[in-house]
């Protein structure tokens, strides 16, 4: 990671022109060559930038980034007040708080959080279009597809119906019923689910995860 | 099959059956239909999901008895749209041709013999008093819980109480219970779990009604009001024990007038989002309320009031408040409380007939 602060302009040809008049800015080279301006302001958002794959060419004072398209970003330099770099190395990248798969992995060890009496069959139980999150068996023996959103809309009903529609053709699974497990569901998507005949659950991840909710209950 | 009915009274029967009618008919295809069966001069349109089901009378100027099963929301649809005045319906095989003034829609029918055989339930016919039961109702059926994963809680508890009749419902966060003294349709001992759904459905029908009869089967009630009956599947397991949930001598109790808060809470719950509580500071002369949605702003008002006990704060779901505040009778409620943890207990000055108990949010 290449890291410059510097007054400077930048001038950009190509589908239009654009052009940020001198002043002192940020300008990021990373090691993929995305390159990109910034103010100290806008939040994450570049003033200008050009994504890899591009060419830099550094001339005294200036910097012209062609990328395959044709397009050029100049950026001219009156002053570098910092140019400095870093070798970063593999990013482990972005994990999050709650994510689908580790939501899966608590309901799997306590399915009683989707419905009393459900039993794992496997998790990722595979269809010829993907694996459907979780495959459990009800108390009655009846085979229950689930799928896990932390957050459920219409688009995890529709995917789970499509689950549900290739696994019906199974006859060791019928008759087949399908839950969608999500923190939150849009009723929108509980409309759908319900029109279909899919069980809906909300699912508290804190609680799973034995954090102690500040939603009390009576019991 | 022909007949000829005036278009309000249609649409009123149509649209009331329909309620009952699943988005897509579910595991049957003919239960997205609604059933039409005409006999002299009386039709009878029924619709189910097999779960609920509401069948509505009514006279019509018949000719040729017969059973069709027309698509319901189609066959409400164009009779609500046609121009005031008769309306005639009229079989061509598996066509219904539907007429008024000069519209005229042709309805592809539904195989009415698919159409399952629904029975009432049956045993000695109870009488109710519509007003009392649907003030009842009013109160109770919107803190019954609406998530199917604990269908227990989907129901409404109609029990026996002394002499009278109790109907009791929780999601539990709150837990509403009204009182029917003297409404005596329950042996001693006995109760039912009747789904909120459909009394909810039951609410909309009674209207103007006077009285309601209740038939209870063993696993289905069927209620009916004048020309309307509707017929519910019981729900089969125990409710919680609420009994011991409901605290008999709470330390701390505001008095307040009930409109004042409630417009307090509606004007403070405007800075509470994203699931903010609203916090109630309670002290002597009055409440503070206070809510507070970070990158958005707060609110807080003060509220003229009796209290009597240690000054408390405690934090309510300002949705589940007011849900409470607006069935709770009377100009004036209390609120009676043990801590900031523990279900805070909502009355009315008035009667001692409804009780609203109400868990409180955790706050740091």
């Amino acid at each position: 990671m290449r890291v410059v602060i510097a007054h400077c302009q930048v001038d950009y040809a190509g589908r239009l022109t654009a052009h940020l008049p001198m002043a002192l800015r940020l300008v990021m080279v990373k090691a993929d060559g995305c390159i990109a301006i910034h103010a100290d302001g806008g939040a994450y958002k570049p003033l200008n930038w050009m994504n890899a794959p591009n060419r830099v060419s550094e001339r005294e004072n200036e910097w012209v980034v062609t990328n395959p398209k044709g397009e050029t970003l100049t950026i001219t330099f009156e002053e570098i007040l910092s140019d400095s770099a870093w070798e970063f190395g593999v990013d482990p990248g972005l994990q999050k708080d709650g994510v689908e798969a580790h939501l899966q992995v608590l309901l799997a060890e306590n399915t009683d959080a989707i419905a009393q009496g459900l039993t794992l069959v496997r998790r990722e139980f595979p269809t010829d279009i993907g694996p459907v999150d979780l495959m459990c068996r009800d108390a009655d023996g009846g085979a229950v597809a689930i799928e896990v959103k932390r957050r459920g809309d219409i688009d995890g009903v529709e995917q789970l119906t499509r689950y549900l529609e290739r696994l019906d053709r199974d006859p060791t699974l019928r008759p087949l019923r399908g839950i969608f497990v999500a923190q939150s569901i849009k009723p929108q998507a509980k409309v759908l689910a319900a029109s279909r005949d899919i069980m809906c659950v909300e699912v508290d991840y804190d609680e799973l995860r034995g954090i102690e909710s500040p939603v009390l209950r009576l019991f | 099959m022909k007949f000829r009915c005036e278009r309000d009274v249609l649409v009123e029967a149509l649209a009331t059956a329909s309620r009952a009618v699943s988005g897509r008919g579910g595991a049957l295809p003919v239960l997205s239909g609604l059933r039409c069966e005409l006999k002299g001069d009386q039709l009878c349109v029924t619709g189910s999901d097999l779960d609920l089901t509401i069948t509505v009378d009514l006279t019509v100027s018949g000719s040729g008895d017969g059973e069709i099963v027309i698509p319901s929301k189609l066959a409400v649809d164009i009779v609500k749209s046609l121009e005031p005045g008769a309306v005639s319906i009229e079989t061509e095989e598996s066509e219904a041709k539907i007429s008024c003034g000069r519209s005229q829609f042709s309805v592809h029918l539904i195989p009415a013999e698919e159409y399952p055989q629904i029975a009432m339930a049956e045993s000695e016919p109870l009488t109710l008093v519509a007003s009392e039961f649907t003030d009842a109702l009013r109160q109770v059926v919107p803190a019954a819980s609406t998530d199917d994963s604990r269908p227990i809680l989907t129901g409404v508890l109609l029990a026996a109480e002394g002499t009278g009749l109790r109907l009791v419902s929780t999601d539990s966060y709150r837990l509403a219970v009204r009182d029917l003294p003297g409404t005596a349709v329950l042996a001693d001992g006995q109760n039912v779990l009747v789904p909120g759904r459909a009394l909810n459905e039951l609410n909309r029908v009674i209207s103007a009604a006077e009285t309601l009869t209740l038939i209870l089967g063993e696993r289905d009630a069927t209620f009916i009001v004048g020309s309307t009956r509707l017929t519910t599947r019981l729900i089969d397991g125990d409710f919680p024990n609420y009994r011991g949930l409901i605290p008999q001598n709470q330390p701390n109790r505001l008095t307040i007038g009930r409109s004042q808060l409630i417009e307090a809470v509606r004007r403070v719950k405007l800075m509470a989002r994203e699931a903010t509580p609203v916090r109630i500071t309670m002290r002597e002369g009055g409440v503070d309320l206070v809510a507070i949605t970070q990158d958005v702003g707060q609110a807080h008002e003060e509220l003229d009031g009796s209290y009597q006990g240690e000054e408390l704060t405690v934090a309510f779901n300002p949705d589940y408040l007011l849900a409470g505040l607006e069935v709770t009778p009377g100009d004036e409620v209390s609120l009676e409380t043990v801590d900031a943890l523990k279900p805070a207990l909502l009355r009315s000055l008035d009667t001692v007939d409804f009780l609203y108990l109400l868990m409180p949010v955790r706050v740091s």
